[in-house]
């Protein structure tokens, strides 16, 4: 039925184009092109599927399509883009109208998202919502599938101008997800069960209204706007074999509706003053058929509220001025008269804050505010003391200077100081030792320094560093600090009409330390990611307006490590750690901690017989390198020897890669 | 009372008829017309006359006012002086306040729809101006007008965000090579301000943002797992991980920083496996980790701990 209207809306839509077309004083414009790729792929089959993550490169060769064409005339207007034909990542789009009037647009795309291609399971039934088999340890005859998902969007939007100052707006979109995805549960629901790595079907269909309308004339703006969405699976439960207890089903995603009824507005008050208010209810509902397998009524309803009223003034040339109160509640009103599933979480956030900014001698701008927020928090029906969760209050100042004195300089720096105290409302949770980092007291600075030179016209140049430091001053055991430091620099210099250089540089590293507590003794990991790339390019106009030259080549080296210590009580044979002998602190420290290496390097050339018509080719190398203590030595099947088992599906497995591609093109523009 | 009222009206009048007067004088004398512009300016006023700007049709567009001079001001001194860059014009250079480059474009702009909340954006608060992303003569094909593409316009100044968005996690928004940009900047965020003053995000909350585009996480479930209905940024980054599912932490490290007794108190070192010595330094953590058990850690419909 939508995909009717869907039709009927894009011929209403199209009656512009053959007016357009029936118009004297019209202007056409278009472009259709047609891209060859060549393509060698060296990697298994993590690997394909990595190199070709968001794309759609799997075969040997491809060939991409392309056509743009925009009509214009003084009252009419309407452009085509379309591309990729019969590949996963085409695209159809529309827009067009009457200027003044109204616009439309229509949209068609798809977009893939390729995890790891031939997966395995010992069961047949991947990618439907039922599994069947007995599983057995001959990986090599399991059943393969491809993890994988492929998303496909289709939508439009009108806009009503004619009305204006008043407006009405109205969109809607759907979007299908078809594919599998990893997922995985134990046989039993003892900690020691083998577990199941499970392909989860993805059949995924959401539907999103939107309709907007209201008024904008200086000094009014009213808004009134409503959100429809509704999320359906086709699949409530992926249901097991009957190895696993019961109950043998792994729940899906549930249906789930969104209705939000929002009203916006702003008003233009004296001394260059605006105020702004924002008022939302939202209504979410969740269905599942799923639940009855525990004899649980259960039906999920939240509610969100929100309002903020902001103030901001310009009342003399030299200060600006903002203050603002925001408010937002969740409010979960899901039931269950069978008590089983009868904790929910509710929210509410209260924030407010003001900011002022002056404008000082020597074009020096100081700026800098107050923001306080208090989030308390309730899962209801909760009365163990150990899950009561607790109250925050940040207090969070800042403050920020920028010069931009000279005409070649424009510099920054940023100061932010976050506070964070959080309120235990039991005896027990107070004296805890475990804090967990999301609720958690915390003490927070941020520092940032940002310059930006122009010493000459055709030369840019950028710096950039910036220091996180976060200390979770009273968790003993969790996450305790969070420490990063980036630093980021780019360049582009034009050599006057012969080329254009332009560079990058990262380079950032993130520690993270937690401790914990086994059998009475503590131990902690420093979890560190460091990661530093480059990018160097060029455009060379080997001939002008002829014959360009491009060159660009990228490298990313992430380095991943996790140190532990641990007490040397947990090295002692029989404290449950199953430690391999000989372990002590000297040996046990991870190296591979998602570490890779991306490098790339890319050359094209383009050709331009006329100013119609134009050729291109090129060669691209591409690299990933990946490494990981996880899935380093992968087995599909672990045998429940000391330890737990595990039948295992390949996923994000062997993701290291390297392609060659050679491409070629022409194009004709008219 | 009526005294005070009185000297309101009379300020009111004299505020009036010296915008009167001012109109008045204005006249045609100090514009020069679109047409002299010309012809100094012929590639600025032909893109200018293509463009939306250039439509008629619109009420209230530049075509039906001043042309050039609707954005650049009167003109006529600037002929007579013999042109030349910022003689007697209005141009968007860093020598005008960024108050005055703004006020050109919102003495229109401000009531289109989208930049209602300037007055509340970042962009603003840090002096950003409009002409900083926006070229009216020199911007690539599309709409908006904007100085470049995203996301490289917006890497321009945001290189840390580019850094994120290069590491091997992240959301498709730099996929262009062949095919086309699947996400932009804008798809998430407003740069003309919302009501989300720090990152202008396009929603009220995180989460109502995230669950545009991941619909089947939105749940309420039967058992949830609280920190996710909260914030999806206490587990995950907004633009690029070096772990995959775009993670803050690896897992099972993640879990752990919550998460104690049990499993999740041991260590899982270069030695010490989920399974024990029989599979120490090889597959030891079951590749996804705590993940191959818990599968519906976003939420489940039949299991507080997330197993089914």
């Amino acid at each position: 039925m939508k995909a009717k209207i869907m039709i009927v809306a894009m011929m209403i839509c199209l009656v512009p184009l053959s007016n357009a077309l029936s118009q004297d004083n019209k202007t056409i414009e278009g472009e259709v092109g047609l891209t060859g790729v060549w393509i060698d792929v060296h990697g298994k089959e993590g690997g394909k599927a990595k190199f070709t993550e968001y794309r759609d490169l799997r075969e040997d060769g491809a060939v991409f399509g392309r056509a743009r064409l925009n009509l214009d005339t003084d009252k009419y207007f309407i452009n085509l883009n379309v591309g990729d034909f019969a590949y996963d990542t085409q695209y159809y789009m529309v827009d067009g109208g009457m200027w003044g009037k109204f616009k439309f647009d229509l949209f068609y795309d798809e977009i893939p998202h390729n995890i790891t291609f031939d997966a395995r399971t010992p069961f047949l039934g991947a990618g439907h919502d039922t599994l069947v088999g007995t599983p057995n340890p001959n990986f090599p005859l399991w059943n393969t599938f491809d993890y994988s998902i492929l998303r496909h969007q289709y939508g439009g939007g009108f806009k009503v101008d004619v009305i204006r100052p008043f407006f009405f707006d109205v969109s809607f979109e759907r979007e299908n997800r078809d594919g599998i995805k990893p997922t995985g549960a134990p046989q039993t629901f003892s900690s020691s069960s083998v577990a199941f790595e499970l392909p989860e079907p993805v059949e995924y269909v959401t539907n999103n209204l939107k309709v907007s309308a209201g008024y904008s004339k200086k000094p009014l703006f009213l808004s009134l706007n409503y959100i429809h969405s509704d999320f359906n699976n086709s699949n409530s439960a992926l249901f097991l074999p009957p190895n696993f207890v019961a109950p043998n089903a792994f729940s899906l995603p549930p249906d789930n509706t969104y209705d939000k009824g929002a009203f916006k507005g702003a008003v233009s008050l004296p001394f260059n003053s605006r105020f702004s208010t924002n008022m939302g209810f939202a209504r979410g509902r969740s269905e599942t058929s799923i639940v009855s397998l525990i004899g649980s009524g259960y039906t999920g309803k939240v509610d969100n509220i929100n309002y903020d009223f902001m103030l901001s003034s310009n009342p003399v040339r030299f200060l600006d001025l903002k203050a603002y109160y925001k408010y937002y509640k969740r409010f979960n009103k899901s039931d269950d008269p069978t008590g089983v599933a009868d904790i929910f979480l509710n929210y509410k956030i209260a924030t407010y804050g003001a900011e002022l900014g002056l404008r000082l001698p020597q074009n020096f701008y100081l700026s800098g505010g107050y923001k306080y927020v208090k989030t308390e928090r309730e899962k209801k029906g909760e009365d163990d003391p150990e899950e009561i969760l607790p109250f925050n209050m940040d207090n969070i100042f800042f403050v920020d200077l920028k010069w931009s004195g000279p005409d070649f300089l424009e510099a920054k720096v940023g100061y932010e100081i976050f506070d964070r105290d959080a309120h235990y409302r039991t005896a027990y949770s107070y004296g805890n030792p475990f804090k967990r980092f999301s609720y958690a007291e915390q003490n927070r600075n941020t520092v940032k320094a940002i310059l930006d030179i122009f010493p000459l016209e055709n030369l840019n140049l950028g710096l950039e560093y910036r220091y996180k430091n976060t200390d979770y001053s009273d968790t003993i055991f969790g996450l305790r600090r969070d420490k990063r430091h980036e630093f980021d620099i780019n360049a582009d210099y034009a050599i006057g009409k012969i080329a254009k250089v332009y560079g990058y540089g990262d380079y950032g590293w993130i520690r993270f330390n937690q401790w914990q507590i086994r059998s009475g003794l503590p131990w902690d990991g420093d979890q560190w990611d460091k990661t530093w790339g480059y990018g160097i390019g060029a455009e060379v106009y080997v001939i002008p307006k002829k014959l360009t030259l491009i060159f660009q080549h990228d490298y990313l080296k992430s380095n991943g490590s996790v140190d532990f210590a641990l007490n040397d009580g947990l090295f002692v044979v029989g404290n449950g750690l199953g430690a391999a002998s000989g372990a002590n602190n000297d040996n046990i420290d991870i190296s591979r901690w998602d570490d890779y290496t991306l490098y790339s390097f890319r050359i094209k050339a383009v050709y331009n017989f006329t100013k119609s018509l134009a050729a291109m080719i090129g060669y691209a190398y591409e690299r990933f390198r990946y490494s990981d203590a996880q899935l380093d030595g992968y087995q599909f099947f672990v045998p429940a020897g000391t330890g737990n088992g595990a039948f295992l599906t390949g996923a994000y497995k062997d993701q290291s890669y390297r392609a060659n591609l050679v491409f070629g093109g022409v194009s004709y523009k008219f | 009372m009526g005294k005070r009222l009185l000297i309101f009206l009379s300020v009111l009048f004299i505020f009036l008829l010296v915008s009167i007067a001012h109109n008045i004088v204005r006249g045609d004398s100090e514009y020069a017309g679109s047409e002299a512009c010309k012809d100094c300016h012929e590639a600025q006023y032909n893109k200018f006359i293509k463009s939306v700007h250039g439509k008629k049709a619109i009420p209230g567009n530049p075509a039906n006012r001043d042309g050039c001079e609707s954005c650049h001001g009167p003109g006529a001194q600037h002929v007579e002086k013999g042109g030349g860059r910022g003689v007697a014009i209005f141009v968007f250079s860093k020598k005008e306040s960024s108050t005055a480059r703004d006020s050109k474009c919102l003495a229109c702009h401000q009531d289109m729809r989208g930049v209602e909340n300037w007055n509340l954006s970042k962009h603003k608060s840090f002096l950003i101006t409009c002409d900083n992303c926006h070229s009216i003569h020199s911007s690539v094909p599309g709409k908006n007008f904007l100085k470049a593409e995203e996301p490289d316009l917006c890497f321009g100044c945001h290189r840390n965000i580019r850094a994120q968005f290069n590491k091997q996690s992240h959301h498709p928004i730099k996929e262009v090579f062949v095919g086309r940009q699947a996400l932009k900047c804008s798809s998430c965020h407003n740069p003309m301000g919302t009501f989300d003053i720090k990152a202008m995000i396009k929603a009220d909350s995180v989460n109502d943002l995230c669950y545009k585009c991941h619909a089947e996480k939105r749940g309420p479930y039967a058992f949830e797992h609280p920190p996710v209905p909260e914030n999806c940024l206490y587990c995950h980054e907004i633009h690029g991980s070096n772990h995959r599912k775009l993670l803050v932490r690896k897992v099972p490290l993640l879990c752990e920083s919550c998460h104690t007794g049990g499993h999740p108190s041991r260590p899982y070192t270069n030695l010490h496996s989920f399974s024990g010595t029989a599979t120490a330094q090889k597959n030891k953590f079951f590749g996804r980790g705590c993940l191959n058990c818990h599968g519906n850690i976003h939420g489940s419909s039949l299991d507080p701990a997330f197993i089914r």
